[in-house]
């Protein structure tokens, strides 16, 4: 059962502890985190350290070896029974957990039998049972949130990178989640694209949204995240203000990956972020 | 009824005895449909519109017509237009005619996907036609489709089994007279099911290897 | 030699019945191998033992030959107790045979649908059988129609086996009526044709779809006049 705490005194996310090893290798050297509501947070590392194997734990589509992860303090994926054992919950609790944490997938993975609509409305209607009038209001509220109204009928195919990302937004964002993941989505995009997509993912954290997003976006970081988490060997190694820690990083790896990231894509988070125009 | 597990391992041996026959037969139709499904093969790259139309008829006959009919036509229907075949061969030339009609589609499988550049190259050296065949386009064709031959071996040697209906004594014809001569028809069925799977997991085993070598050849 | 067509047109009441039946037990073997060949599918994405079971039933039914199994079918059922008529064994062998070509073909397609659209589905809370239902399914359906009907086909042709155990399809009423007219090259002639013409019918259908379906095709390897040479196999228009 849940503590009856008041829901604002506790974390939106909260993960203890979290191990995944893939044979002989560990990704995930426990990895411990409590992102407060409303906070917007950035992971930031090299790849191959880990940052898109922990968005995938944290959602359990690969489930952690050990450790515990929290959604505005209910237990997910494991939780400790009554007597102190440690129980993993049963597939059917886990779904019921999943619309709680909203993940924009790299890839997006907009399904492309679907309208726009029927992107945003069928998860509605077949995981949390809305009616097709509530389902219709809820969609239509953030396509005009998302400035996507008029793509309503419009299939995944035919949009652009920035539109499908709005969608992919939309679908997450429409079965209300605690908190809100991006794994790296602007690595797969044309650079003139990342812009656009960046301010999205603004204007979703200037709403008050909890968020975390994974990227190398030094630029995005710095401007919009009120947090930045750099991981390396499967650890968070730095936990601070986004300024601080990108200006003064007070470990060598980190060191070492802003100066290559901020030298390679100086161009790019120097550009304003302005989203699309109104 | 009861199984006879005693018949089952009496009638086995002779079942798998049979099956040599199975085997070789597998072997000459492998042999005749490769040769007959490469020769189809470089006739339809000359593109001669007569003879290609001659083979597309022929290749739209056997792929959309049982074997078992041809089978048939081999063997009842010849011998009214004069030409009288044991049962042997006319099973053996109806399925390299079929098998030799689904390589030559494998091929064109197979060269539809396949790089230009080592013709090119071959052509501006001065290679004439044969050569380049011989040389260049066929030994990356074989290796490309081998998977896709093996399949096709796995798919003759089921083949021989429908010759028990011309009187071929192979595998499954053993295995009916045994059970026949027995009152017992299951029994023997069954060994001739295990025989069969025993000669294909063989063969996939084969397969296995092979690939396995081409594929480092090929890195 | 002549050619005698009276043969044939006089007997046709048995071709179409014969044709009809073969009709019957292939869209029997065909719905039945669909589902059944479904629920192979769903099932080998578990583990254990039952993946390794479903292993071991595709091999032996893609190891055995067809006749092979029709017999076992046909004499085994008395075995257990169960007395049918040889068209229920023939159709339940042809079913079980076809469950396994069907399955190679859902299991090809739902592996080369985007991994990502089963995750997107189960993260945002659908259950397997939501996510199959309503984003797996749907997707598979252009894909792997093409190659369900190039096994139809072939499943159809199979069917001509099972005369060996006198069910009274197209091939068995060939036989029959040769053994009444001994006109074997006309009535296995027309026999061939009927099959052929069924054949044709089903491909005309898997082309019409594969048009359909190729929209936005990856593009095919660099071609020019030399390569065409040896690697394109059709005549030259005109």
């Amino acid at each position: 059962m849940t503590t009856p705490e008041k829901p604002e005194r506790l974390p939106a996310l909260r993960v203890t502890g979290l191990k995944k090893r893939y044979g002989a290798n560990t990704i995930l050297d426990d990895v411990s985190l409590d992102v407060p509501a409303g906070q917007v947070v950035t992971l930031v590392g090299p790849s191959g350290c880990g940052k898109s194997t922990f968005l995938r734990c944290l959602t359990w589509l690969d489930p952690p070896d050990e450790g515990f992860v929290e959604v505005e303090g209910r237990p997910f994926g494991r939780e400790v029974g009554e007597f102190g054992s440690v129980r993993l919950q049963s597939s059917r609790e886990v779904d019921r957990m999943r619309p709680r944490l909203g993940l924009v997938f790299q890839q997006l993975n907009l399904w492309p039998h679907w309208s726009v609509r029927a992107n945003v409305e069928a998860p509605l209607r077949i995981v949390l049972g809305r009616s097709l009038e509530e389902a219709r209001g809820r969609a239509d509220d953030l396509f005009a949130r998302l400035r996507i109204g008029d793509l309503a009928d419009a299939f995944p195919t035919q949009l652009s990178g920035g539109q499908r990302q709005r969608v992919a937004i939309a679908r997450a964002l429409a079965m209300n989640p605690a908190v809100m993941l991006f794994d790296e989505p602007t690595s797969a995009l044309d650079p003139e694209l990342v812009g656009e997509v960046l301010g999205a993912i603004k204007e979703l954290a200037l709403t008050g949204m909890t968020t975390l997003v994974v990227t190398h976006e030094i630029g995005f970081a710095r401007s919009v995240a009120d947090r930045l988490l750099f991981m390396d060997g499967g650890r968070i190694v730095l936990d601070g203000p986004p300024g601080a820690v990108i200006d003064d990083p007070a470990h060598p790896r980190a060191r070492a990956f802003f100066d290559k990231v901020l030298s390679r894509r100086s161009f790019i988070s120097a550009k304003p972020m302005t989203g699309e125009q109104a | 009824m009861k199984f006879d597990f005693g018949f089952f391992l009496e009638s086995l041996p002779r079942i798998g005895e049979a099956a040599f026959t199975n085997i070789q037969l597998a072997i000459v139709i492998f042999a005749l449909a490769t040769l007959g499904g490469t020769g189809l093969t470089i006739a339809r790259a000359l593109k001669r519109s007569v003879l290609n139309g001659a083979i597309g008829i022929l290749i739209s006959f056997v792929r959309g017509t049982p074997l078992m009919i041809q089978i048939f036509l081999f063997f009842y229907a010849l011998p009214a237009l004069g030409v009288r075949l044991s049962p042997v061969h006319a099973g053996v030339l109806a399925i390299a005619l079929n098998s030799a009609v689904f390589i030559t589609e494998i091929m064109r499988g197979g060269l539809s996907g396949m790089d230009p550049g080592p013709i090119e190259a071959a052509t501006a050296l001065g290679l004439r036609a044969p050569q380049i065949w011989g040389l260049v386009v066929l030994p990356q064709l074989f290796r490309t489709i081998l998977p896709m031959l093996v399949n096709e071996g796995t798919i003759i040697v089921k083949g021989t089994a429908l010759l028990s209906i011309i009187t071929v004594v192979e595998a499954l014809r053993t295995a009916q007279q045994l059970g026949a001569a027995n009152f017992r028809p299951f029994e023997p069925m069954v060994g001739a099911g295990l025989v069969f799977l025993a000669v294909n997991l063989v063969l996939a085993a084969c397969a296995g290897v092979a690939e396995r070598r081409y594929a480092t050849a090929r890195a | 030699m002549t050619l005698d067509p009276a043969v044939v047109l006089d007997s046709w009441p048995l071709f179409v019945a014969g044709t009809v039946v073969t009709l019957q037990v292939s869209a029997i073997a065909f719905v039945g191998g669909i589902l059944l060949a479904s629920a192979i599918v769903a099932l080998s994405f578990s583990g254990g033992w039952i993946r390794v079971a479903i292993q071991v039933y595709l091999g032996v039914l893609r190891g055995v030959p067809f006749i092979v199994l029709l017999f076992l079918v046909h004499f085994g059922m008395p075995f257990a107790g169960i007395r049918m008529p040889a068209y229920f064994n023939g159709t339940l062998a042809l079913t079980l045979y076809a469950s396994a070509y069907y399955s190679e073909v859902l299991r090809a397609t739902v592996l080369g649908l985007p991994r990502g659209q089963w995750e997107s589905a189960r993260a945002i809370g659908m259950s397997r059988s939501a996510a199959t239902r309503h984003i797996i399914a749907p997707q598979m359906l252009r894909p792997a129609l093409p190659p369900t009907v190039n096994s139809t086909i072939t499943m159809i042709k199979e069917s001509s086996v099972m005369s060996a155990i006198t069910v009274g399809e197209l091939t068995y009423q060939g036989l029959v009526v040769q053994g009444n007219t001994f006109a074997p090259f006309e009535v296995f002639i027309a026999v061939a044709g009927l099959y052929w013409l069924i054949a044709f019918v089903l491909s005309r259908v898997a082309v019409a779809v594969e048009r359909a379906v190729a929209t936005g095709q990856g593009a095919s390897a660099r071609r020019n006049a030399i390569g065409e040479r040896y690697l394109a196999l059709d005549a030259r228009a005109g």
